[in-house]
């Protein structure tokens, strides 16, 4: 209707609806992120556990990515909820920045380059940088990060995270899977979301 | 007995910190917190069954953390680890969900002057928690009728099929049960704007004073430990 004048502001019933949808992925990522972590338990296992996490959440990051309208503003908050939540469970203020800056860059990726495939997926892979660095205080600050695993593992575990921590390259194969783990995911989520989520009209 | 929403707060926030650094015994005085309170809300059994099964998972960890297991023993203790670490945090957060009402949540929020494009989100996420696994549990009862289960050969032969048999039908219904819930939220007149009242009166008591001075007391007592 082109007679139809607008203030050329987004509604506000839009932002609320935005703000639920923060709200339910947050708790959605939260939850499979601990999930799929679950891996690193496994002593050998500790690098892949990024590649697992970004693999599992690029479905319902793709879904949430798709159906936000403000980016920059869900991001930030999305990201800030989950960097939050790590630094009260003891991960320090490290996280929280990271989390933050990861958060208004995946907005910008969105508002450039828009809400198609490139857009998810370059989004996908700037938020994976989020759950790669949940270790990275085993590098920069090594000792407090092994003095905070000892209270929580056994003395083989913490053996094999010091053994890591001797060299750079396994600070480098955990972001490299990270970001292997949603540059696979991303496609995959490309045929689910075309499968699924637009079949039955939940995206675009 | 009712807290006010704030002083839960502070008490989540304190348990978590505190059990995620402290040695086991202040996470024990922690844990006292959470279980009495519970108690005042009459829920014995699942204290009862808390308790018992957090000590054994203390007193094992304790007991075996300074050995070298082996790898089986290593995912042994690790279990161990993280019943010992997380039970305390559950029953904290199953404590402040089961008696903190969406509305007192959003009204301690606002007189700590947080702004509500934080707090709307941030009280979704709290009450999607239980929703995200009582619908995972229903799907996977429906999944398990059709004999699709997590570990079976069949989803070993193809370890992609599970996420769409149980990470799909997830989505799709906690996406729907979102937008139901905007909806619900719109006809409530929820706007980011505008500031709301509280029907349910809020603020400090004797009892929110009895949980800060001991919460403020813990954490001085570990900060104040004799280093060895």
């Amino acid at each position: 209707m082109p007679n139809v004048k607008t203030t050329g502001k987004k509604s506000s019933n839009t932002l609320v609806r935005d703000l639920v949808n923060v709200g339910i992925f947050a708790a959605l990522y939260i939850v499979l992120a601990f999930l799929s972590s679950s891996v690193g338990y496994i002593p050998a296992l500790i690098v892949f556990s990024t590649g697992s996490i970004a693999l599992v959440t690029s479905i319902p990051l793709f879904l949430f990515f798709s159906k936000i309208e403000r980016s920059i503003l869900c991001c930030l908050i999305f990201c800030g909820f989950f960097g939050t939540a790590m630094f009260v469970m003891g991960q320090g203020i490290l996280m929280l920045s990271i989390s933050l800056l990861v958060g208004l860059l995946a907005g910008v990726a969105l508002k450039v380059f828009g809400k198609g495939f490139a857009g998810l997926f370059s989004a996908n892979i700037i938020l994976c940088l989020m759950s790669s660095s949940m270790m990275l205080p085993l590098w920069t600050s090594t000792e407090e990060y092994l003095e905070y695993t000892r209270t929580m593992c056994d003395a083989g575990y913490v053996a094999k995270l010091a053994e890591l921590s001797q060299s750079p390259w396994p600070l480098v194969a955990i972001y490299a899977f990270g970001i292997l783990g949603a540059v696979v995911g991303g496609f995959i989520a490309r045929r689910v979301m075309k499968k699924h989520f637009e079949r039955i009209g939940l995206a675009k | 007995m009712k807290l006010d929403p704030r002083t839960k707060l502070f008490l989540a926030i304190v348990v978590n910190s505190v059990i995620l650094s402290a040695p086991p015994v202040y996470s024990v005085l922690m844990f006292a917190v959470p279980a009495i309170l519970l108690l005042f809300e009459k829920k014995w059994k699942f204290v009862l069954a808390f308790f018992s099964l957090y000590l054994a998972a203390v007193l094992g960890f304790e007991h075996l953390k300074t050995m070298d297991v082996g790898r089986v023993g290593t995912l042994a203790v690790s279990t161990m680890m993280i019943v010992s670490r997380m039970m305390p945090i559950t029953i904290v957060l199953y404590y402040v969900m089961q008696t903190t009402k969406a509305n007192e949540f959003m009204a301690g929020m606002s007189r700590m002057h947080v702004p509500n494009k934080v707090t709307i989100p941030l009280t979704v996420m709290i009450r999607f928690f239980p929703t995200v696994f009582d619908e995972s549990r229903a799907i996977g009862n429906a999944m398990k009728m059709r004999g699709i289960r997590l570990f079976s050969l069949q989803t070993l032969k193809n370890p992609f099929a599970i996420l769409e048999y149980r990470l799909i039908p997830l989505l799709v219904s906690i996406t729907k049960i979102g937008d139901e819930l905007s909806v619900a939220a719109l006809t409530r007149a929820l706007t980011p704007e505008a500031k709301r009242t509280c029907i349910v009166p809020i603020g400090f008591h004797v009892q929110d004073l009895v949980v800060f001075a001991y919460c403020i007391a813990v954490v001085v007592l570990f900060l104040l430990r004799p280093v060895s």
